[in-house]
């Protein structure tokens, strides 16, 4: 087949998607850059794309404001725990949906969906008082234990492991194996990218959760980094300058970029779009 | 005897429920239970300590006539909409180009364009009240730069709604353009290149194939970002607080207000409820379509 380069329609497209990229990337590399601006240079045009004198000194700010060491302690805890137990959980249970006949599963299964098109923020007032009388405020089970096996992660799994092939494990079945060995050493291996994809997925959205901690954690040393890095505005007097600001933000999100280029390898296009392809 | 028969058919695949039970679980206690309790808190005065006191209907009366819950709906509304108009038309743009063959770097830029999605909505927030401030702001100093006076992105009642609509459109359109993209690579390359052949344009092709190829992914991308929509908050929570005037105040927003600051939670419960039932309207299309895809119906 004969390369055919620079049709106009291909010049357009490369176009978009280069501009559509650096729109991507700026207002990234804009927080970074003036996160090492000292906090008497002026950071608003263009001019000052990159910090003249770079400092450290509003990393070092940061840290006196925050109890940081303590919020990345807990985020890296609820994102951590959370994640491992969630794709653990859904798994086992979208094994279950997607291998097993039981009665009753098509109802259960229904009521799983279901439960999707309820807005958990609906019930909030209440499921802060269920929290409050466990005991669990200003605590990070709150964050774990909630959504440690959610509907959209069965659903997943389910779609995932249906193509998982029946006869292994009858297999392993006539060997003698457990439903939970077979789960253990013949399913999870071979649908280990589809955990893995989850598990990127879920370790975002248990990094980046704002409403919740914001809710259920009361005290500087229980917030989240996400919690934390949105008092930074206002945590002494009226404004902290904003290169201090945005080495909270860089520090808040550095974790999350580093992940997501050492998992490259097993996004692949796919994450939830298994879901979506059924 | 069929009904031992059935006892002993759950007994046998007790295993099984077994490994199903933690999500409903979960569920009853942390979704089913507090959605009970909340519709009947929503039928009542509370502020978390005292006696609950019976006011029958009049916290979803006081809404009916609210101008603050009506700003926060319109609000919220809005961001729907924009999203909807923005976001899709955008992503599937975006996904047909990064479809193409032939395309050099195409590994680089969906990388990138995916970091978006990556960075924390508070971190964005924070970037975004940075860039579009009025006096220091990146973006008014770009529009002085090219002779355009500064905008007052953040403190105007007329606008205050735009940062919050742009803030969504980067973070969420990557997420979008992988969901369309992977639907675009599933699709029959035979399809193309039969209409191709039959000479239809890029563009014909475009509206003529790949638009009804993929509508059932669209459909699913329209139903998921209108329950994001809906649920909305930290945007506009970080970016605007809501204001300046509530002009930029969405429901959920007003729900925490009303349950975590001014402790209204009856109010607060109703307002649950009005967002709960505007979602069950748009989500009943999606139990629908969520069914077919997964194949459910065939097994009965």
């Amino acid at each position: 087949m004969a390369r055919r380069n620079f049709t106009p329609g291909r010049l357009a497209a490369y176009i978009v998607l280069i501009v559509w990229c650096i729109l991507a990337i700026f207002p990234i590399f804009w927080m970074a850059s003036t996160s090492f601006k000292p906090v008497t240079e002026g950071f608003g045009g263009l001019g000052s794309l990159l910090p003249q004198n770079p400092t450290l000194n509003n990393y070092v700010a940061v840290s006196r404001l925050l109890p940081l060491a303590r919020n990345i302690l807990n985020s890296v805890t609820v994102a951590t725990v959370g994640t491992i137990l969630t794709v653990f959980l859904c798994s086992l249970a979208g094994m279950a949906f997607a291998k097993y006949e039981f009665p009753g599963k098509n109802a259960l299964f229904f009521l799983l969906l279901a439960t999707m098109m309820v807005p958990p923020e609906a019930g909030v007032v209440p499921v802060f008082a269920i929290m409050r009388a466990l005991g669990w405020i200003n605590n990070l089970l709150s964050l774990i234990i909630p959504t440690a096996a959610t509907a959209i992660g069965i659903f997943y799994m389910r779609q995932y492991i249906s193509g998982f092939p029946n006869e292994v494990m009858e297999q392993a079945r006539l060997d003698g194996c457990g439903e939970f060995r077979i789960y253990w050493q013949i399913v999870v291996p071979v649908v280990a990218p589809a955990l893995a994809a989850w598990a990127s997925i879920a370790f975002i959205a248990r990094w980046n959760d704002f409403f919740w901690p914001l809710i259920f954690m009361r005290s500087k040393e229980m917030f989240t980094l996400m919690v934390a890095i949105s008092t930074l505005p206002v945590s002494e007097g009226l404004s902290t300058p904003w290169p201090v600001i945005m080495a909270g933000t860089t520090i808040s999100v550095l974790p999350l970029f580093v992940i997501y280029f050492l998992l490259q390898g097993y996004q692949k296009e796919g994450l939830a779009l298994g879901a979506v392809r059924g | 005897m069929p009904s031992s028969g059935l006892l002993q058919r759950i007994w046998r695949a007790r295993t099984i429920y077994l490994f199903i039970s933690p999500f409903f679980i979960l569920f009853a206690i942390f979704q089913f239970f507090p959605l009970v309790w909340s519709f009947y808190m929503s039928f009542h005065e509370w502020n978390g300590l005292g006696p609950m006191e019976p006011i029958g209907l009049q916290n979803y009366r006081f809404l009916l006539r609210d101008e603050v819950f009506h700003t926060a709906l319109g609000n919220t509304v809005i961001y729907w909409l924009a999203n909807g108009l923005l976001i899709l038309p955008l992503a599937l743009l975006l996904a047909n180009f990064l479809a193409m063959p032939h395309l050099a770097g195409r590994r680089l830029m969906r990388s990138v364009m995916f970091l978006p999605y990556v960075t924390a909505t508070v971190a964005v927030g924070l970037i975004f009240n940075m860039i579009f401030d009025f006096n220091s702001g990146l973006v008014n100093s770009l529009l002085n730069a090219v002779g355009l006076p500064s905008v007052p992105w953040l403190t105007s009642v007329e606008i205050s709604k735009l940062p919050v609509i742009f803030l969504n459109v980067w973070r969420l359109t990557p997420w979008y353009t992988l969901i369309l993209l992977s639907g675009l690579q599933g699709m029959n390359p035979e399809l193309h290149e039969a209409a191709t052949v039959d000479g239809a344009g890029p563009v014909q092709r475009f509206f003529s194939i790949t638009i009804p190829v993929l509508m059932p992914i669209l459909f699913f991308c329209f139903i998921t970002l209108t329950i994001d929509s809906f649920r909305i908050f930290t945007e506009p929570y970080i970016l605007t607080q809501g204001g300046p005037g509530n002009s930029s105040l969405s429901i959920v927003q007003y729900l925490y207000l009303n349950g975590f600051r001014i402790f209204k939670l009856g109010l607060a419960s109703a307002i649950g409820y009005a967002l709960t039932f505007i979602l069950l309207i748009v989500s009943a299309a999606q139990i629908v379509l969520l069914l077919r895809q997964s194949g459910l119906t065939e097994v009965n």
